[in-house]
């Protein structure tokens, strides 16, 4: 079951081609990784989403019907660029964001107060924003934006200007709600967090998706065949018949080890490279190297605007 | 969705309700303003409760003795004799004043010895009776004429005049002119002070959601359109609970100074000021008249060719459509701006027609059937001041509804530009728009 589905946006600001025919879906219930260098189109598509902009062409499903006004009220959206009126007391203002997402008065209190207490905000509740510090105000947007319960999440950047505690603490209440069945669509260029949550991608670059999938398959998608093995001993043997037969990426020796990165070629197989090894030593590790999400980013985004400069 | 818009008004009004400044001027301008009105009368009043001055008079010409009238204020006493041992005695017999007049009676020349301070109006009383006693004295011995007779002959030959206005249903009513003008002119600029002043609150407050982004997040629960309406029908109200709470107080005070001080607005008094000098001829016709506020408001019936309600419902709804008409389009200029200065540049094709008309309110006030002043009450940007200030010198109904329908059409013309360019305006960041690009917002859907 899709939440989401894209199919073939396309937006334009004047002579300006913002989306290009973009179509991704975005399975219920997983952590969306939304991945693409700055301007490639990222803030317009989930401005789409939110129906904060119009498409000029192509659709939006939600739940499998057109997205309408009401779906609204079931998303969550918490953007880049945070704001939040400076000389409004913190409670109240938590409360009024709520209560235009639908809440009632009381609900939105109680589950405030529930929020608060477990951020540990509560003796904030009373003071005008500004007088919070840049990570609490973000504490606040965040709640604001998760309070009423939204069946879909939209994040841009959540992670920036926290600090490692509290990019932890938020991290953990990102999975919290996913295990509550919540689908999140992230917006990042922190990879190591798309590595540690998402579990699906896409890569949008220069106003087109070059990329769409489960972030495991896409991983093997482009894997190169790398293995690390660590070995007790290493005879000269051994070195000379996996250059002959293999590629040594790298060698690395210590006292009672030594390791190799080798790649396989197509003829071979990751059996016989561990037979190879057992012939001569006992195998400490044996496993095979997946691409970074940072290097299929740099690799897929390089890829394309080579071939979109071939094409002009 | 009429919830959400509800819950923007609310937080709107209620935020600005609650801030200090709000509740300060709130209380500051009907205290300022009755005491505008009231500090007149009241010094009138005092100077005239002023102390009791005994005056002891050394005439060295002798034209004077006896001439002098004691009245409430003053008493004249006689004397003759050395200057300088009068002056030390007179003081200490409880004499407030010397006047010494000289008795050189080419020029009459006096002098005023007094102690501690000079009661305020003595000179003028003095100098004022000596000219009296002067040209009587004149009178009677250059052209032997009676001072008695001349006086009665004066009396005789005094002319009074009073303005009447002949209205459209040939009722004749007495008016002056004089007071419409002063309160058109008045309406007319507390109008513009209060379009200008609540019209800018809207756009600074779009500009404020705008730089601290949190525009974004409401967008994504309401509709653009739903958030400038909150907004501009929110700090609409304020300004009607400011103005309610205005027209409150200032009668809550004027009804308690009656209470405190039931003289202070005796006919007599009031004629007394200089404003209501010409009114004589009124205010002697009901001569019993113990001003009450209800008389008040009778008496500004009896004096406007409008009557009083016609001018607060005209006033209130065109605070309404003028504040509507600047506001949206200063939430337009506050959307596609990202600071306050910048938006000078915008606002200013719609702010020159306000000043025009600030500039032309004495021009309109004097003369408020000429073409200027109809032409202004037309145009929808200057009507609702201009309209104001000609208002209470009588309009003609259909100029009225003529002006009225041009500023709501004007207003709908408004709403939708405004609607426009803020949808689009408040998500765009960094380069200002040029006219062309507002221009291209409006023909795209």
């Amino acid at each position: 079951m899709n939440i989401v589905e894209v199919q073939q946006v396309t937006k334009r600001y004047g002579d300006f081609t913002a989306l290009d025919a973009v179509s991704l879906t975005v399975p219920q219930g997983c952590v969306f990784g939304l991945l693409g260098p700055n301007g490639a189109g990222k803030t317009t598509l989930i401005r789409i989403l939110m129906r904060i902009s119009c498409q000029d062409e192509g659709q939006v499903l939600f739940n499998g019907h057109p997205l309408s006004g009401e779906d609204v009220y079931d998303m969550g959206y918490l953007p880049e660029e945070r704001g939040l009126y400076k000389k409004m007391k913190t409670g109240e203002q938590a409360i009024y964001l709520a209560r235009l997402k639908g809440l009632s008065r009381d609900e939105a209190y109680t589950r405030l107060c529930e929020k608060f207490e477990q951020f540990g905000m509560m003796e904030w509740w009373n003071r005008p924003v500004e007088e919070l510090s840049k990570g609490m105000q973000q504490k606040v947007q965040f709640i604001t934006t998760i309070l009423h319960k939204p069946s879909f999440l939209i994040l841009d950047e959540p992670f920036s200007g926290f600090d490692p505690i509290n990019a932890n603490l938020l991290k953990e209440e990102v999975l919290k709600l996913k295990q509550e069945g919540t689908t999140i669509v992230l917006s990042t260029h922190n990879m190591a967090s798309v590595e540690e949550i998402c579990d699906h991608i896409a890569l949008i670059n220069r106003s087109r998706k070059i990329l769409e999938g489960d972030i495991f398959e896409v991983k093997n998608r482009f894997k190169k065949n790398l293995f690390s093995v660590e070995t007790s001993c290493c005879p000269d043997e051994l070195v000379r018949l996996l250059q002959q037969q293999y590629q040594i990426c790298s060698q690395k020796s210590g006292d009672y080890y030594t390791r190799f990165e080798v790649q396989i070629p197509e003829t071979k197989t990751s059996n016989d490279l561990l037979g190879l090894f057992m012939q001569y030593g006992d195998i400490h590790s044996f496993n095979e190297i997946l691409p970074t999400m940072n290097d299929i980013f740099i690799e897929q985004v390089e890829y394309a605007n080579q071939q979109s400069s071939h094409e002009e | 969705m009429k919830n959400k818009t509800f819950l923007i008004i609310s937080r709107e009004y209620l935020t600005r309700i609650k801030k200090k400044s709000f509740i300060i001027i709130t209380v500051l301008v009907p205290i300022l303003l009755v005491a505008m009105i009231v500090l007149p009368v009241l010094l009138v009043s005092l100077s005239e409760q002023q102390q009791f001055s005994r005056i002891l008079v050394v005439d060295e010409s002798e034209i004077f003795i006896n001439n002098f009238k004691d009245n409430a204020n003053y008493s004249f006493s006689y004397r003759s004799g050395n200057i300088e041992q009068i002056k030390n005695e007179a003081f200490d017999q409880n004499y407030d004043v010397v006047l010494q007049i000289l008795s050189n009676s080419q020029a009459m020349k006096s002098n005023i010895y007094y102690k501690k301070n000079l009661p305020s109006g003595l000179q003028s009383e003095v100098e004022n009776q000596m000219d009296d006693i002067f040209f009587n004295q004149l009178l009677k011995d250059s052209l032997k004429i009676d001072p008695v007779k001349f006086e009665d002959m004066q009396r005789l030959a005094k002319s009074e005049s009073v303005t009447i206005q002949i209205d459209e249903n040939g009722v004749e009513k007495e008016r002056d002119s004089t007071i419409n003008q002063l309160f058109g002119m008045f309406c007319g600029l507390f109008l513009y002070f209060i379009i200008v002043i609540f019209a800018s609150q809207v756009l600074r407050g779009v500009l404020e959601e705008k730089t601290n982004r949190i525009v974004e997040v409401l967008i994504s629960s309401v509709r653009p359109m739903q958030l400038l309406v909150g907004k501009i029908v929110g700090i609409a109200l304020v300004g009607l609970t400011q103005m309610a709470i205005w027209a409150v107080l200032s009668m809550t005070i004027l009804v308690g100074l009656q209470f405190a001080a039931p003289n202070l607005f005796t006919p007599g008094t009031v004629e007394e000021m200089p404003a209501y000098s010409s009114t004589g001829g009124m205010l002697s016709e009901s001569a019993d008249l113990s001003v009450s506020p209800d008389n008040i408001f009778e008496m500004i019936q009896n004096y406007f060719p409008v009557s009083f309600g016609v001018i607060i419902f005209c006033f209130v709804f065109f605070f309404v459509v003028g504040y509507l008409i600047y506001s949206t389009l200063y939430a337009a200029t506050g959307s596609v701006v990202d600071n306050e200065s910048d938006s000078q540049q915008y606002t200013m094709p719609i702010t020159i027609p306000l000043l025009l008309a600030i500039v032309f309110v004495p021009t309109i006030s004097t003369n408020p059937d000429g073409a200027l002043a109809f032409w202004l009450s037309m145009i929808p940007l200057t009507s609702p001041i201009a309209m104001m200030v000609r208002l209470p010198s009588g309009v003609h109904a259909w100029e009225l509804a003529l002006s009225m329908g041009l500023a709501v059409a004007f207003l709908v013309f408004c709403i939708w530009f405004a609607a426009k360019v803020y949808r689009v305006g408040i998500m765009t960041y960094g380069k200002k728009p040029s006219w062309r690009t507002i221009f291209r917002w409006l023909r795209e859907t």
